[in-house]
């Protein structure tokens, strides 16, 4: 029998990125919360390195126990056997993954919450590709403006705004939707290869900005700026100037005395009445199983994880799994098309660019080629792809990397060209905007089951799409042109492919008016269990061309406010 | 895997006082033990190093990586943090020794030079008949291999900073100003480990 624990307002599972947002707006509105977390606190002294072996090869920042207990299967089509992969990219800690992510802090465009109302008004019905099955958010740019501006403001982010209430400047991103103010902080500073970068970009009509990012530029609420070390990726920081929740909004909602957190404990089961109503939570920790009562449970944890959990807690209302009576859940998933799916390009230039230091975040953007920037009249796509070169090279990846067919991997001639090289290879982040397809989804895998004896999460990815597939091409002519005029003498392209366990997934319960094809209403409730809230990329429609965390916070924010106002009515 | 070599964590240290003050063996004793004992059988660590002396040899413009301590770094991380590829790398030159016997009539060891760069080309591309997986295999010891050369001295490998002074990296810094970040420039190196300490002796 599970310890019954005091019951609480409000159980939130996972206080990574999305969970550790929405507690702040619970406590200081004085409910009760508990924050139920499978990792723990990390500490930036003795976890934090400038250390390649440690954090990149080793993974020694994000190696923890729990999600390499549970990593997912992939397969292509049902069918074929999926296979598990040997690592996650996610990570359990108070704060998740964004202890060590890059922290690139987008906000979405106004297109891609109406990516299909926009795209029949633009191109015709025929522009929607086949077994796509894109629906317009259930809100627009405009009612989460105000979110992404509480956001910005309570984590801190540095960028340069493009568009103040309508205002383009372009020092910022012309194409970005209109914000209400300025970020808080300026951007990070170039380095030398990315202002070239930005200059060259300039030189051939586009509209270069430094990207936003959740990383001090300077001294924010008590935190350093940045010292652009060079250790940022896969590693967390050292002086706290990146933006993770377990440095901000965490410690702000411990400061009001009503979270209490719950480290390594692993949620098993969310627990539903008759009614339809949940109760609470069962976890696991140190042994002991425990029962936390709850009058709403806020489901926090990642894409794979959130639809694991529904499918598993099953109960007399809910026999397919929790909020799962439509058979929506594990459904609309969907991966971005970027690096981790060959979406990538490296390029050579003739002399030292000197990237070694710095950061992902820190780097210059092009988004005239991006999401509806531009006309795709012809082009037989619809979307499309953020360009972003940037800083950081370690030195046993810089002399992994690419050799452009110019050298042998190794022997004295491969020395000669690493010699000459190693800080000569520049770097590209592509992403381009992926939609949901009928053919791509989450369920329980039939084989291949955890520790506990639960089934892992199962990913069927579909395969390649072409409307995702001629974007990515454009993208990568695009990219090379950039590349070429800024001096490169060689550039090298990945074979551009879909991805299933990546740090960039969407769906599973996808948010929509309709209960016949989404999980969550517009607030991020379930449409059938009023009192269960659902944070993180699951609920995304769309995937935009942007690293997802802004939005994903900016609804977390949202959904645990709609829980505040309507505390009453939703209990 | 671990996330540490277990050799270096404060854990591993007290399980051996412990022993030392059990055993009245003095604790440096038990280190130098510890630090002889073969991680790879004989055979296999000779294989080992004509392998790695031949990814990066010692040429005109430096250390290779014998010299660099690559031996070192490998075999720290298999008694550590890489213990679980320990049986998948013997397995690997057992096969290498095979196709260059069958080859070549010696063991891989026992090759000139000319001789190992044919064998170690073939096991890249995989065109090596009968030595199953070798382009895994080549691919496994060239990531140890890079990980001893250019990894943090820190972890027993890139000895005197060879590794980091031929690819021109400008060292670990606690902090960067725009001068180090600029184009066009040899960038002053900071030759330190990122752990503190001297390990690149």
């Amino acid at each position: 029998m599970p310890v019954n624990l005091k019951p609480v307002d409000v159980a939130v599972v996972g206080l990574g990125a999305a969970g550790g947002v929405a507690v702040l707006p619970l406590v200081r509105a004085g409910l009760k919360v508990a924050g139920i977390e499978a990792g723990t606190w990390m500490d930036p002294h003795n976890d934090f390195h400038p250390d390649e072996i440690h954090n990149n090869r080793r993974h020694g920042v994000t190696t923890v126990p729990k999600v390499q207990r549970e990593i997912p299967t992939v397969r292509a089509n049902p069918g074929e056997v999926a296979r598990q992969g040997t690592a996650s990219p996610m990570m359990n800690a108070i704060g998740g993954t964004s202890i060590h992510y890059w922290a690139q802090s987008w906000r979405l465009k106004p297109w891609d919450f109406q990516a299909r109302s926009e795209t029949l008004r633009r191109y015709g019905a025929g522009a929607i590709p086949n077994g796509s099955t894109l629906e317009d958010w259930p809100l627009t740019y405009q009612d989460l403006e105000r979110f992404y501006d509480t956001i910005e403001h309570e984590v801190g982010v540095s960028g340069k705004a493009g568009n103040i209430q309508g205002q383009l400047d372009p020092r910022g991103n012309i194409f970005e939707g209109p914000r209400s103010r300025e970020y808080p902080m300026p951007p990070l500073r170039g380095s030398g290869f990315t202002d070239h970068m930005a200059e060259t970009a300039r030189k051939l009509g586009w509209h270069p900005f430094a990207p936003p990012a959740a990383i001090n530029s300077q001294t924010f609420q008590g935190r350093s700026g940045c010292v652009y070390h060079g250790y940022c990726s896969s590693g967390g920081c050292h002086v706290s100037a990146k933006g993770s929740t377990a440095v901000t909004t965490i410690p702000a909602a411990l400061k009001t005395k009503h979270l209490t957190i719950f480290d390594n404990a692993q949620v098993t089961r969310i627990v539903a009445g008759t009614d339809g109503k949940v109760t609470g939570v069962l976890f696991l920790r140190s042994g002991r199983e425990y029962f936390q009562p709850a009058k709403a449970v806020l489901l926090g944890s990642y894409v794979f994880e959130n639809t694991r959990l529904l499918l598993l807690s099953k109960s007399k209302a809910y026999p397919k799994g929790l909020a799962n009576n439509h058979g929506q859940v594990g459904r609309h998933f969907f991966a971005h098309y970027d690096s981790w799916a060959g979406n990538s390009m490296k390029a050579l230039f003739p002399f030292d660019i000197n990237i070694w230091y710095g950061l992902p975040a820190q780097g210059s953007c092009v988004d005239d080629f991006a999401d509806d920037s531009f006309n795709h009249a012809g082009l037989g796509f619809i979307g499309g792809t953020s360009m972003h070169v940037y800083t950081e090279v370690h030195p046993i990846s810089a002399a992994e990397s690419e050799r452009f067919g110019k050298a042998p991997a190794w022997g004295s001639a491969w020395k000669k060209y690493v010699r000459e090289n190693a800080a000569r290879v520049a770097q590209c982040y592509l992403q381009t905007s992926t939609l949901p397809y009928e053919s791509g989804y989450l369920d329980l895998d039939d084989q291949v089951r955890d520790p506990l004896g639960d089934p892992v999460c199962r990913v069927t990815t579909g395969g390649p799409k072409e409307n995702e597939v001629r974007a990515g091409q454009h993208a990568h002519g695009k990219m090379e042109q950039w590349f070429r005029e800024a001096g490169a003498v060689a550039v090298s392209r990945g074979n551009i492919t879909v991805a299933g366990v990546t740090t960039h997934t969407y769906g599973g319960t996808r948010m929509g008016d309709n209960p016949e094809t989404n999980v969550t209403d517009k607030w991020g409730f379930s449409h059938e269990a009023p009192n269960l809230g659902i944070v993180g990329g699951s609920v995304f429609g769309t995937s935009g061309a942007r690293n997802p965390t802004l939005t994903i916070q900016a609804l977390a924010w949202r959904t645990a406010e709609h829980l505040v106002k309507n505390w009453k009515a939703i209990i | 895997m671990p996330p540490e070599p277990a050799e270096t964590t404060p854990d591993a240290i007290s399980r051996r006082t412990l022993l030392a003050a059990a055993t009245f063996v003095p604790l440096s004793a038990l280190l130098a033990t510890a630090q002889t004992a073969p991680v790879l059988p004989p055979a296999q660590t000779k294989a080992l190093s004509a392998f790695v002396d031949r990814l990066i040899p010692a040429d005109e413009l430096g250390a290779g990586a014998l010299d660099a301590g690559v031996m070192n770094y490998i075999e720290r991380a298999l008694a550590g943090a890489y213990a679980n590829r320990r049986a998948g790398l013997v397995e690997g030159l057992l096969a290498l020794d095979d196709y260059a016997r069958r080859k070549y009539g010696f063991v891989f060891s026992d090759l000139s030079a000319d001789q190992r760069d044919a064998v170690i080309g073939a096991a890249e591309t995989g065109s090596a008949d009968g030595f199953a997986n070798s382009s895994a295999f080549f691919a496994s010891v060239r990531s140890l291999t890079m990980e001893g050369m250019f990894g943090d001295p820190f972890y027993g490998g890139n000895r005197n900073y060879a590794g980091w002074d031929l690819i021109r990296y400008p060292g670990p810094r606690l902090a960067v100003g725009p001068p180090e970040q600029a184009m066009k420039v040899e960038i002053k190196p900071v030759r330190m480990s990122a752990r503190g300490g001297d390990h690149a002796r």
